[in-house]
């Protein structure tokens, strides 16, 4: 038990050694630390910014498309840009990872949050500390940040989609939607303005299932579940495949069945997950938003708050490149969504 | 023996001292330790889930439905809060009381069954997962006062220069020292080493083994309950696919800190030395910016080292005895 207790012993002196010794801290580091800033703090320009962003998860394509964007935006204001985040949609990662960076005093953070509730009091310890908090690609609790980074309204989705149908099929297709989850949020949003849309400007266009088809985001699912439908609805001239991954999946089934002329396939997805149907003709245009765009628009309005240059109550902001997006309330809106096609298809890559 | 736990304790010690210092000369930051006790706010559900784990691994058994318990009584106890409207100690107690409900199941199939712990708890991990699913349609539960969120979050002393001590951690201190009393100076610990290091044994010598492992995971379960309340609090949501992964966490803590997986023998300051270890590593590689995938090596290479370090000791101790 003596060694126990020698143990415990130096444990706490340790701690004491260690408590003490911080005054002298700053010293030791100063050399290390203060190298870089004093070289970039010469002459009377204003210190570097430093800009945390960070993704859903890294690793996969859409969340590499928009460190593109964001580093060419970091470039072009001259400040410093961290991208960084879990390797899994973890709520709780992405916590731990902005508690660190809360205690290196960044200028601006921006954050795709996994979840708006469980990021809400990080955030909002971010803000008390000072740093403009900049939600993207999903919003967090309103209160937990300054501004939201919309990659574009439900409303303009919704418009896209019909209006890309329309053109194909006429304005009286006989369509399906297949979605995610029966209780997907964005998904659901989406169907409903898509509806609304309908009744105003295709009202001869038929929905045939006001049930929508679930997917489940399971690719071989999809598959399946469009195939059935290929049966049951002889009738059937559209479909919407509203997930990254029904879309896909929808197409394996018309490829499969030959149906590509008789039944126009579109949705939503990446233009990674769907060059060979495109280039194969089995899905003719589908639609998502600009992901290199998004990871740009971001850190330009993480910049422009860290900086106090933008206000809430503004309808348009200046994003660079991007030439004026609107602004409405506290999201700045990147714009309306893509359509990409054959011609197109191999400029983007995510 | 004692002096052999004791030099496995004080090198950890040693590796934890090095890395910290290592930090502290070369990362910007690192030394202020306000931001490193916030930081620690975060390991306390993994701490709390280490203590109960230690006693388990100690009788070459393993609980890897930690996560899923803990998700569980969460999401109970979310529920019971927000959609019955319970008063939050009553919901905060029941949440806790289903734990131990979860736990009393893996330890009445291991020890009536005799299901090996790693088949039961895998199966029940997957079940109570399931479960907390298809009660709470896997909505994200939240809404809770700040009062309670103080738990997870929130100071216990304040002191000048915002400086301040998180409840949550002086609790985690007082629960290490705690259980580290129970393991090295009551019967319990004793008989719990004693079933690891022989089961057959143990029986001979009349320890009831079965009720000790009734005993074990029921208590675990608790353990579980409670850090349910602790993680909601620290993230202000109960929801069913919160904590994955963290099983896996808890036993590395526990592994680090020298317990032996093929039971025998448990250290409790050893798996605290282990959660502190893989805490500051990530903490100050994260601030040394580094990116996340690298930090998983990181600690990946932590665990292997430890691990042989492990071995190394216990076969040159074999050797002395």
């Amino acid at each position: 038990m003596k060694t126990w207790c020698v143990i415990l012993v130096a444990v706490f002196s340790a701690l004491v050694i260690l408590c003490g010794c911080k005054p002298n801290q700053p010293d030791a580091t100063d050399k290390s630390g203060a190298a870089p800033d004093s070289s970039t703090s010469q002459g009377e320009s204003p210190r570097q910014l430093t800009i945390g962003v960070m993704p859903k998860l890294i690793g996969i394509d859409f969340f590499n498309a928009t460190e593109r964007g964001a580093k060419q935006a970091a470039a072009e204001l001259d400040v410093r840009l961290v991208y960084d985040g879990p390797v899994t949609n973890d709520v709780q990662q992405q916590v731990q990872m902005i508690e660190t960076w809360i205690s290196k005093k960044y200028d601006a953070i921006a954050v795709a949050p996994n979840d708006p509730d469980a990021i809400a009091p990080v955030l909002q310890e971010a803000r008390a500390a000072g740093i403009k908090v900049i939600a993207w690609d999903a919003d967090a609790r309103k209160d937990a940040r300054d501004f939201f980074v919309n990659q574009c309204t439900s409303e303009s989705v919704a418009r896209t989609l019909m209006d890309v149908m329309a053109s194909a099929v006429g304005p009286e297709a006989k369509y399906l939607i297949l979605t995610g989850s029966l209780t997907a949020a964005n998904q659901n949003i989406w169907m409903r303005e898509m509806e609304k849309y309908r009744q105003e400007k295709y009202p001869n266009m038929v929905n045939l299932s006001k049930d929508p088809k679930a997917s489940e985001e399971d690719k071989e699912l999809a598959t399946q579940v469009t195939a059935d439908c290929l049966k049951t609805y002889p009738e059937l001239q559209g479909i919407f495949a509203i997930t990254s991954v029904a879309l896909p999946g929808a197409a394996e089934a018309i490829r499969n069945a030959q149906a590509a002329d008789r039944v126009f396939l579109t949705g939503l997805s990446t233009p990674n997950m769907m060059r060979e149907y495109v280039k194969d003709g089995t899905v003719k245009k589908f639609v998502l938003w600009n992901a290199v765009d998004l990871g740009y628009l971001a850190v330009r309005v993480a910049v422009a708050a860290a900086k106090d240059e933008i206000k809430p109550g503004a309808t348009t902001f200046d994003a660079g490149r991007l030439g004026a997006v609107k602004v409405v309330g506290d999201e700045i809106i990147l714009g309306d969504p893509i359509v990409f096609d054959s011609n197109n298809i191999d400029q983007f890559d995510f | 023996m004692k002096r052999l736990l004791a030099s496995r304790e004080a090198i950890l010690f040693l590796l934890l001292l090095v890395v910290y210092l290592g930090f502290a000369a070369t990362v910007d930051g690192f030394s202020d330790w306000n931001n490193l006790l916030r930081r620690a706010r975060y390991w306390v559900p993994a701490g709390l889930l280490a203590l109960p784990m230690t006693f388990i691994m100690a009788t070459a058994g393993i609980d890897l439905s930690v996560g899923s318990i803990l998700a569980l009584s969460g999401v109970v106890f979310g529920m019971l809060f927000n959609d019955v409207h319970l008063p939050i100690w009553l919901a905060g107690a029941v949440g806790v009381l289903v734990g131990g409900v979860c736990g009393m199941a893996n330890g009445l199939v291991i020890s009536r069954l005799g299901v090996p712990p790693l088949v039961t708890t895998l199966a029940t991990m997957a079940l109570f997962r399931g479960i907390a699913m298809g009660l709470s349609k896997a909505r994200a539960l939240a809404d809770f006062p700040s009062d309670f969120l103080w738990i997870g979050q929130g100071s216990l002393l304040k002191f000048s220069g915002g400086k301040d001590v998180p409840f949550s951690i002086v609790f985690l201190l007082v629960a290490f020292i705690f259980a580290g009393i129970i393991l090295r100076k009551t019967w319990m610990g004793r008989f719990t080493e004693c079933i690891g290091e022989n089961p057959i044994a143990a029986r001979f010598a009349a320890i009831g083994v079965s009720r000790m492992y009734l005993a074990l995971y029921t208590v675990c379960g608790i353990m579980c309950g409670i850090a349910a309340l602790f993680h909601t609090a620290l993230y202000a949501t109960a929801k069913a696919d919160t904590a994955r992964g963290l099983e896996l966490e808890v036993v590395a803590c526990v592994v680090i800190g020298g317990t032996r997986i093929s039971g025998g023998q448990g250290s409790i300051v050893g798996s605290l030395l282990g959660l502190f270890l893989i805490g500051i590593l990530r903490h100050g590689l994260l601030l040394a910016d580094v990116r996340a995938q690298y930090v998983i090596i990181a600690v990946g290479v932590l665990l292997v080292i430890t691990a042989i370090l492990n071995e190394w000791m216990t076969s040159r101790g074999r050797a002395k005895l």
